[in-house]
Formats: C-alpha cells, sequence, structure tokens
C-alpha cells in the first residue's frame, strides 16, 4: 500500500490502517523519544505523539514523506516535554558487553595485530537464524548509551539519511557521525565474538 | 598512506558516503592493498545488513493502541 493509500484510509478511521501505521513507525518514534528524553518517559511521549498524529491528521500537508511528519511531531513532542538538560552527557561512551575495535588490536605503526578473522556466517540471514545472537545484539544496543542506540536503530533499522538524524535531535552532523561509529563498532565486536566462540 | 587503525576510524564515514574525495580515495587505495581491512568493511556491512534486519519486537499492546487512534480519528468532523 502505497502512501497516498495509507493516507486516505487513515483518513477514514480505518483501523488495519491504523495498525500498519502504528506497527510500521512506533519503532523509529521511539528511538527518537529515547533520544530527547531517556527511556523513562520515551513511551508517555509517543503515546502523546500518536494522539497529535491524530488530531493533526487532517491538515498533513503531504509536503514531507509520512515518516518524517511523525518523526517531526515525535521529536517535537519530546522536545515540548524536556524541561531539564539532557540526563546524559552527549558522547557518553559506555562499556559495551563485548568491547569495541580498540587500540589493542593495532600494533604500534598502526597495522592490524589482531586482525579480523574469516566469518563462518556471512550473511545476516544465516546470522539471524541464532536466536542467542538476537538475543546477545539485543543486550548490547541495550548496553548503548540512550543516544549512541537511537542513532543507530535510526540510521539502521529505519533507514534514515544522517542529516534527518541531525534535525530530529538537534545534534551537529560530526556528532552523529561519532555516535554512530562507536555504536557499529561494539554492535560488530559482539558479532565478531559470536562468531569466534559460538555463544554470547 | 592510512594505517589500517586510520582506516578503521574512518570506516562509518566511508560506508556513509561522508568522506570527502581525497579521504575516499586514500580508502580505497588501502582497501586495495590490505586483505584485513577489506574483510574488516565487509563484515561492517554485515553488521549493518543483520541492524537492519533484527526483528523489532511486536507488541501486542500495538494493535490496541492502533485501535484506540482509529476509533479517535472516526470521532472528530
Amino acid at each position: 500500500m502505497d502512501e497516498q493509500q495509507l493516507l486516505q484510509r487513515l483518513l477514514a478511521g480505518e483501523q488495519q490502517a491504523f495498525r500498519e501505521l502504528v506497527a510500521r513507525y512506533q519503532g523509529a518514534m521511539r528511538a527518537v523519544a529515547y533520544a530527547i528524553v531517556g527511556s523513562r518517559n520515551a513511551d508517555e511521549v509517543v503515546q502523546d505523539a500518536w494522539l497529535a498524529v491524530v488530531r493533526n491528521l487532517a491538515g498533513f500537508q503531504q509536503r514531507a514523506s509520512l515518516k518524517t511528519w511523525l518523526l517531526t511531531i515525535t521529536a517535537n513532542t519530546a522536545k515540548s516535554r524536556l524541561k531539564q538538560q539532557r540526563r546524559e552527557p552527549l558522547l557518553d561512551d559506555l562499556p559495551a558487553p563485548h568491547g569495541s575495535v580498540g587500540t589493542e588490536r593495532f600494533a604500534a605503526d598502526g597495522h592490524w595485530q589482531a586482525p579480523p578473522s574469516q566469518w563462518e556466517q556471512d550473511t545476516p540471514e544465516a546470522l539471524l537464524a541464532a536466536s542467542e545472537l538476537r538475543e546477545c545484539l539485543e543486550k548490547t544496543i541495550a548496553s548503548l548509551s540512550e543516544m549512541q542506540s537511537s542513532v543507530l536503530l535510526l540510521r539502521e533499522r529505519q533507514g534514515l539519511e544522517l542529516e534527518e538524524i541531525c534535525n530530529l535531535l538537534d545534534l551537529s552532523l560530526s556528532n552523529v557521525r561519532v555516535l554512530l561509529h562507536r555504536a557499529r563498532l561494539k554492535v560488530f565486536a559482539t558479532l565478531e565474538h559470536f562468531e569466534e566462540t559460538g555463544q554470547c | 598512506m592510512l594505517t589500517c587503525q586510520e582506516l578503521v576510524a574512518h570506516s562509518s564515514d566511508y560506508l556513509d558516503g561522508q568522506l570527502r574525495l581525497r579521504e575516499r580515495i586514500a580508502v580505497r587505495a588501502h582497501l586495495a592493498m590490505c586483505r584485513h581491512c577489506r574483510r574488516f568493511i565487509r563484515q561492517m556491512k554485515v553488521t549493518q545488513a543483520v541492524l537492519r534486519q533484527l526483528p523489532e519486537q511486536s507488541l501486542p499492546e500495538l494493535d490496541a493502541l492502533a485501535d484506540r487512534l482509529a476509533e479517535q480519528r472516526r470521532q472528530q468532523p
């Protein structure tokens, strides 16, 4: 169903259309809310954002995509909720279960000392077939700072452009790049660990 | 000439198309010569694909939320 059709059915108040909308965008909206207000208030912000979406649906001009519109409403709802400063330093780098790709992997001359080894399973389908790995990845994502995990999910799972993430979360491009890179290396380290040991 | 460590530091920007031309050329030149870094970049791409395909937890309450929203929409003029 394309966006235009979905919109018509939403305007008609069709239950199935709303189920599809929520299933499609709840994850992205939650990631935006989580980044701005933190885990404690994220669910409430998303609820409020959905109510605002329904209230304003008839006025949606389609100048932006539905997704951008939904995420902008979510970000604005979250920002108006946020009265205090950010709860955590923006570039806070928390330890992850399997570490990262740190300096210990390299020799003094900057070449690999412990290079990546061949992965036995090297397609996402084969890797994700292992339920233990799925749980392990969820754990690693949960270990990231709120900002790191949100930026990672918005980029990789939701496919947002870096500029969109900057605008939604009021971050500079260089900060988004740093957050994304650190998060990816931690997920990489989890996959690598799983490939080498077969366990989490 | 980039070192492997520098290549790793640039890897996300490389994958996201954020490098300037000169940096991109340096990364490509390094990759042409270094099989470890080629493998690293390949595995980073697998990492991205895994994240893309990692199933989102589907919550039963989402349908209930959607149904409430549809109801509210129908009540609007």
